[in-house]
């Protein structure tokens, strides 16, 4: 053990003089991830962008009540503020004044329209500012849209088969209120597979397992620098097992990886007020995390010639995993197979931990995630230390 | 009886198709410098690789004072001091911090840790640098640090793999008078080069390999005498040189002796031991003697006797 901790600390010396751990570890995705909290930050979860609508509802039919009811529903979950206006005028005038960010056109003749089955249309004005919150509130209108066209389907097929005439007391008698059924998943609870974290945590999250991949490098790859530098001919020849040499890389890159990791917990939390969750829950997922990273980079050095053919190797797959791991944007909120797919990357399932945690979770909501990652360590892992004992055993 | 410090037997080790090792056996007593003489590619950094443990051997056993080395154990490795071909040093960290962390590896801790690297640090000449990065010596002093961490724990057999390639003249031959010291120190030296110079110079016994194969081994005489090569000695002098000749050609051991116009050329087989008759022979004559020059032949020439080509080739 002793031969362990020596060559690891002779590693870490060498490391901390190098300085490029630090810059890769802690300095860029500490930068990166507030650089992205800054310019997506908003866009992406909503988080503190501020949607003020306005509607105006000239049809006060049932159908066009609905649509006012979801709105107000928003409204009243704090995702929007909502203002009624009586005139399209008005509500023109408060887009003019910047009171709004947009409004909503709900046309006289747009309940008939539905249910005669007459193509009609909900406008949404909005300010040339405010892209984004234009963007949401034409979002709303297609989405009911969309809600009232499968009604309008199921009531076409009810009528058929039932031999009668169409009529709004026809409607109601089947489905009571058409949309607000459909439109009511947008403000449904979050399944897991949904769950965000906050922008600030994301952004800081991501970040710091996406360079995760790229710290541990330092470590592993440390066996083929010995290689290129002379020095494993004098290490080998040393009275230490050589499995020692493989578990000081090991050690090493599990320390830079842990370093950085808690690092950047501690400082994304002060300097972007990330909300990683209960402290004992993210120190397994970081634990877990970095297990997975050595793990997966470890059998990248396994398989590489040269210490700069395993780190242009491991970028690509470090790039490849983040991505697919979901680090910049949450792929698993997507749906399709690129979420199925994400769940093959241990950044996904570090994700998913923090999300589990979330801000009052026990820290044991993070253990599924862990130990999912634990699997990729331990597979990737056993691998990785089966080819290197292979290759210090010619 | 001096002991055996290595006793290397019938080494093989094959890469694909090629031999690069076949049977090589030799041993090395305590205080003897043993020389593995051999172009490149010859097969001396293989032989080596498994007397050090670095390389499994396809078969033949290795015995360091004791102890088999195995690649898979660290039984007797702490009596070897390796000093690969290339330099084994951490370019970022100091001299010093170097040996500190090879003579921990080799497990010096505590007082000794310090005495040991200051006196490694000046055997080599490093005391003034030892807080300097590496990456800022010369290569002269790169390659004597290289050497001093071999040295560092005191190995019984120290095992140095061409340490003067690339070396400057002037650090090359402190590496060798630091070699001699050593071998005077009572440490067994395998020391591989294709330097017949520096063999010749070193190495009480010479192992001569080419293709893997030992072709011969003994000591630098015993080798020539195996080829029948004869020391050529030329003694300047003044006087009847052609009557002079003719009394030292009729010396036992003389094969041949010619008269020149101020010297007399003499072929024998030991010259140094048939030098006091040379020179009785002469003075007998009535000749007065100004110089005496012994030139035996060479390993050079063995190695062309024995393998059809030049060690450099």
């Amino acid at each position: 053990m002793s031969a362990v901790l020596l060559i690891a600390g002779k590693d870490l010396r060498l490391r901390v003089r190098d300085r490029s751990v630090f810059i890769l570890g802690i300095i860029t995705p500490l930068v990166l991830s507030y650089i992205f909290y800054l310019v997506f930050g908003s866009a992406a979860t909503g988080d503190g962008l501020s949607l003020q609508y306005g509607l105006v509802d000239e049809d006060r039919s049932e159908i066009s009540a609905s649509f006012t009811a979801v709105l107000e529903g928003a409204a009243a979950d704090g995702v929007l503020e909502l203002t009624t206006f009586q005139t399209d005028a008005e509500a023109a005038s408060a887009l003019d004044e910047g009171d709004i960010d947009a409004y909503l056109h709900v046309p006289a003749g747009l309940g008939d329209a539905v249910v005669t089955n007459q193509p009609t249309t909900i406008e949404v004005i909005g300010e040339i500012d405010a892209p984004t919150a234009t963007q949401i509130a034409a979002s709303f209108a297609e989405q009911f849209a969309s809600a009232v066209a499968a009604s309008q389907t199921a009531v076409g097929t009810a009528a058929a088969v039932s031999g009668v005439e169409v009529t709004s007391e026809f409607i109601g008698s089947l489905s009571g209120d058409p949309a607000s059924a459909a439109m009511s998943f947008m403000f449904a609870d979050e399944t897991a597979a949904t769950k965000q974290l906050d922008a600030p945590t994301f952004f800081a999250a991501g970040m710091a397992v996406f360079f995760l991949f790229f710290t541990v490098q330092f470590g592993v790859i440390g066996l083929l620098e010995e290689e290129r530098e002379g020095t494993m001919p004098r290490l080998m020849a040393a009275p230490i097992p050589r499995v020692s040499l493989i578990a000081a890389k090991a050690i090493l890159a599990f320390i830079i990886g842990a370093v950085s990791m808690t690092v950047l917990v501690v400082a994304t939390t002060f300097l972007m007020d990330a909300n990683w969750g209960a402290p004992l829950g993210v120190a397994v997922l970081v634990i877990a995390g970095v297990f997975s990273a050595v793990g997966i980079m470890g059998l990248v050095a396994s398989v590489a010639k040269t210490p700069e053919g395993a780190a242009n190797l491991g970028s690509i797959i470090a790039v490849v995993l983040g991505m697919l791991g979901g680090t910049f944007f949450p792929i698993a909120a997507t749906g399709g197979l690129l979420a199925n797919l994400t769940y093959l990357t241990p950044h996904a399932w570090f994700m998913l931990g923090l999300a589990e945690l979330g801000s009052d979770a026990p820290w044991t909501a993070a253990l599924p995630a862990a130990a999912a990652m634990m699997v990729f360590a331990l597979l990737t892992g056993g691998f990785s230390y089966l080819l290197l004992q292979l290759r210090l055993s010619r | 009886m001096t002991e055996n410090i290595l006793t290397a037997d019938s080494l093989v080790k094959t890469f694909d198709d090629l031999t690069a090792v076949n049977g090589v056996s030799f041993h090395i007593s305590e205080g003897e410098t043993y020389g593995l003489l051999g172009p490149n590619g010859a097969g001396k950094t293989t032989t080596i690789s498994m007397v050090s443990g670095l390389l499994t051997k396809d078969s033949g056993t290795v015995m360091v004072a004791g102890d088999e080395i195995r690649t898979n154990s660290t039984r007797g490795r702490a009596a070897i001091g390796l000093v690969p071909q290339d330099l084994a040093i951490y370019p970022d960290l100091t001299g010093e911090e170097n040996l500190v962390f090879f003579a921990r590896l080799y497990g010096i801790g505590g007082p000794e840790l310090d005495a040991r690297v200051s006196q490694v640090l000046e055997t080599v000449g490093l005391t003034d640098r030892k807080d300097d990065l590496t990456k800022e010596y010369s290569g002269g002093m790169q390659r004597r640090l290289n050497i001093g961490i071999g040295l560092l724990h005191k190995p019984r057999l120290l095992i140095l793999d061409e340490p003067t390639v690339g070396v400057d003249p002037q650090s090359r031959n402190a590496i060798l008078e630091s070699v001699e010291e050593l071998s005077r120190a009572g440490m067994a030296v395998l020391y591989t080069t294709h330097y017949m110079e520096e063999a010749e110079r070193l190495c009480d016994r010479v192992g001569i390999i080419d293709e893997g194969v030992l072709q011969a081994e003994g000591t630098r005489r015993e080798l020539v005498s195996m080829i029948g090569e004869k020391d050529r000695i030329t003694i300047s002098a003044a006087g009847d040189l052609v009557q002079a000749a003719d009394a030292v050609r009729r010396i036992d051991g003389v094969t041949e002796a010619s008269a020149a116009d101020d010297h007399i050329e003499i072929l024998a087989a030991n010259a140094s031991g048939l030098l006091p008759a040379l020179l009785e022979g002469v003075t007998s004559a009535g000749a007065s003697i100004t110089g005496v020059e012994i030139r035996e032949p060479n390993l050079e020439a063995v190695f062309l006797h024995l393998t059809g080509k030049a060690l450099r080739d």
